[in-house]
């Protein structure tokens, strides 16, 4: 199983604007990644999305890419 | 949702807005759209954490607002964003006068907790370590690389004295 990417790096509070973590968590086309494929903690896998959703609101990721 | 850390003061709250200006605002006049959104922070008795300063960023989706009855769409934004200590009622006032606001495209209010959450300096470490790594790896072939010239003028030596 892969480790939790950000207890490995440790990343406390995940952030809306570091687009740079959260893009690799998103598929080709700007999905939210399934947990078992981040392998994120359930915790970290739900501050994530709204990390995700916060950071597509304010256009700094898409909500679908082309 | 978010992890709150409850400030020093028992009725405050850290709180971060993250705020998209029109594009349509010339450089010249974002510092003070940037400067009014701080002093007004500060006049509903909030303290400024920490900010940072509008940047054109190209948006991920095309965006609209509606102006004088007109629907303008944006491509384009200046992004940023301002941490601050502020009591939960007066957020709320906050929120009021940035709708009213016309000179943003979006915003948004969260809870956040005081220490830095930007990662991005670790990105750096990491980055830093490969190339600490890879630069071992070239002082391993430059140690290499004598031994080698040591051997070759053994043997020519060698070579010479025969």
């Amino acid at each position: 199983m892969k480790q939790d990417y950000f207890s490995a790096n440790n990343i406390k509070h995940i952030d809306y604007k570091d687009v740079d973590i959260l893009k690799k968590f998103l598929n080709p086309n700007g999905k939210i990644m399934n947990h078992k494929r981040t392998g994120v903690t359930s915790k970290n896998q739900r501050s994530l999305a709204l990390a995700v959703k916060n950071a597509r609101f304010l256009g700094l990721l898409p909500f679908v890419a082309k | 949702m978010e992890n709150n850390i409850e400030g020093v003061e028992t009725n405050t709250r850290i709180y971060e807005v993250g705020y998209l200006l029109l594009s349509s605002i010339s450089l010249e006049d974002m510092p003070v759209v940037y400067g009014n959104l701080k002093d007004l922070i500060v006049s509903l008795g909030g303290e400024i954490i920490s900010d940072e300063m509008p940047k054109t960023i190209p948006l991920a989706y095309t965006m609209t607002k509606v102006i004088q009855n007109i629907r303008n769409k944006f491509d384009t934004a200046y992004f940023g964003w301002v941490k601050f200590e502020m009591s939960p009622d007066k957020v709320l006032e906050l929120k009021k006068k940035l709708d009213l606001d016309v000179n943003f495209l979006r915003f948004l209010i969260l809870k956040t907790i005081r220490e830095n959450t930007i990662a991005a300096k670790r990105f750096v470490h990491k980055d830093s370590r490969r190339k600490t790594t890879s630069s071992k790896k070239e002082g391993e072939n430059e140690t290499v690389l004598p031994i080698d010239k040591e051997e070759i003028d053994k043997e020519i030596d060698a070579m010479v004295a025969a």
